[in-house]
């Protein structure tokens, strides 16, 4: 599903994101990424979105080589990714509704599909009564399920989420995880960037960790232990 | 056609959402756009001043007493037949002595001077205009060959010559500076109104990186800001037009009598130029504002 050949990422001079990263994530699977700050995991998942691209290495999403993909290609690629980033917040001024709707506008998607897809993804989240409030009607879990409703619209083999729990308490936290396992279960491969310990720790699911750019451990069913 | 239906929808929804910043831009525009035709109708009517001024100057030449009046005649035909001669008047010996008597009626002495001799003493004169003031040198020396030569006494043009010359100096350099001003004032204006598009982009840029994030194309991002720079600068066009014409109407009386009855030409310049000034300067701002709304625009689309 996602193969990674020998990525580096190099900023500049003395600003290593990652180095020689392999990986081999299968459909399906629900992959924790984690590590100490700096130590390259949103660089990992901006080039998985193909925000940036590696100094070196090779991507592969199922066939499609991204390492070197063009700008006019990169909303096909968006379109079967769904994306969950603190970069990447709700429109203020749009609803709940319009928030969501707005990424299958985008996309071109006719009216009828938008009407029927709508709905659906506001109640996988559990938000579909609230879809005419505005952002700042709602609490920072509730928003973050809007985000998370946001990138199930074009149906994503993918959910790629950098911190979804960044800000949440514990029990929000916990509802955004039930949330990402249950969309895992329906099919879709989840790739979760985190630094919350008793997250990783309860979800007993693959883990990835990541130190200075290098993977440094890779468990199939996986602790975050501590490794300074 | 869904994708071109929005993309057209969203802009018009950018401008009702923003309206104070498109109202904004809008102003801007128009600021650099009147600027240019405040320019535009200055430099007219300063080319019209100095023309007026141009027009007040002729030479005169005055032949010698006793030329026969054949010989004035041929001088008059000969210097209308050049082109760079607008105009000339012939005074016959017999006029000039009218017109002397006239200027001299209370004055005795001199009429019964005059009375004494047997013949006129003057001479008949020419009184030349030419189309360009730079040209009275040429047609001087023109009339001045073998032919007509003895028969001239002498010519005012010598005593116009400096004036002549500051004048056309002053118009040399008013059109030099009219339209390094023109210029200037263009440039300004449109860097303002390019910086007045790339403000309203960056208001949008979350939603930018947001549509960018879920797969919508550059096109799909880019083609509301620029038919919204485009609509704008129509507005803007618009409305110069409709106060270029409106305040002309207005000024132009007023100027009347600056110009001491004879007409400005700022009306007739924007009749007669107005279409072509107006579609270029549409044109251009259109155009540029198109230009940089995708540029901006596409600032924002990180990747
Ligand atoms: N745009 C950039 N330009 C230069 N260096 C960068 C850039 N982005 C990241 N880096 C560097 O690359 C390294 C990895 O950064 P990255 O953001 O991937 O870390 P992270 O694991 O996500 O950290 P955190 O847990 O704090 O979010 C860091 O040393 C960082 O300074
Ligand atoms: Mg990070």
């Amino acid at each position: 599903m996602i193969v990674l050949e020998n990525v580096s990422k190099i900023y500049g001079k003395n600003s290593v994101g990652l180095e020689g990263v392999s990986l081999r994530i299968e459909a399906g699977e629900f992959v924790s990424i984690v590590g100490q700050s700096g130590a390259g995991k949103t660089t990992l998942a901006k080039i998985l979105m193909a925000e940036e691209q590696p100094s070196s290495g090779k991507i592969k999403i199922g066939d499609w080589d991204i390492t070197r993909i063009r700008s006019r290609e990169i909303p096909q690629l968006r379109r079967q990714m769904g994306v969950i980033f603190q970069d990447y917040k709700l429109l203020p001024k749009k609803t709940v509704y319009e928030n969501v709707s707005f990424a299958l506008e985008v996309a071109g998607d006719s009216p009828r599909h938008i009407r029927e897809v709508v709905p659906q993804v506001l109640k996988i989240v559990g938000l579909e009564e609230k879809a005419r409030r505005f952002p700042e009607q709602l609490s920072g879990g509730e928003q973050q399920r809007v985000v998370i409703a946001r990138s199930l619209v074009h149906r994503p083999k993918i959910l790629l989420a950098d911190e979804p729990t960044g800000n949440l308490d514990t029990l929000n936290t916990r509802d955004i995880m039930d949330l990402l396992v249950k969309i895992n279960a329906f099919g879709t491969t989840v790739v979760l960037v985190t630094h919350n310990r008793e997250v990783v720790n309860a979800l007993q699911r693959r883990v990835i960790m990541l130190r200075d750019g290098r993977v440094e451990s890779d468990q199939a069913h996986g602790k975050y232990t501590l490794s300074i | 056609m869904i994708t071109a239906w929005r993309i057209f929808k969203n802009s018009w929804k950018h401008i009702g959402r923003n309206l104070w910043i498109g109202l904004a831009t809008v102003f801007v525009f128009m600021t650099a756009l009147v600027s240019v035709n405040v320019l535009l109708g200055a430099n007219v009517m300063t080319t019209r001043v100095i023309s007026l001024l141009e027009q007040r100057i002729d030479v005169t030449v005055t032949f010698q007493p006793q030329t026969p009046e054949a010989v004035l005649n041929q001088a008059r035909f000969y210097l209308l037949s050049l082109p760079q001669t607008a105009s000339v008047s012939l005074v016959t010996a017999d006029e000039a002595l009218t017109q002397f008597r006239e200027r001299n009626k209370g004055n005795t002495k001199v009429l019964e001077a005059l009375n004494e001799l047997d013949a006129n003493p003057l001479g008949g004169q020419l009184i030349l205009k030419a189309k360009r003031s730079e040209d009275y040198a040429f047609l001087l020396s023109a009339v001045q060959n073998p032919q007509y030569a003895p028969f001239i006494k002498s010519s005012s043009y010598d005593d116009h010559k400096d004036a002549i010359a500051k004048i056309q100096i002053f118009g040399r350099n008013v059109r030099l500076v009219g339209a390094v001003l023109v210029a200037l004032f263009a440039l300004f204006g449109l860097l303002t109104a390019f910086n007045a598009i790339r403000v309203a982009i960056y208001t949008h840029r979350e939603e930018i990186a947001i549509m960018r994030l879920v797969g919508a194309s550059s096109m799909f991002i880019r083609g509301p800001f620029v038919l919204e720079g485009i609509w704008l600068a129509f507005l803007s066009i618009a409305a110069t037009v409709g106060l270029v014409f409106g305040s002309i109407q207005i000024i132009e009386p007023h100027l009347l009598t600056l110009f001491d009855g004879n007409d400005p030409g700022l009306i007739a310049f924007f009749y007669n130029q107005g279409l072509s000034i107006f579609s270029i300067q549409a044109a251009a701002i259109i155009f540029l504002s198109a230009l940089v709304s995708w540029i901006a625009a596409g600032r924002y689309i990180r990747k």
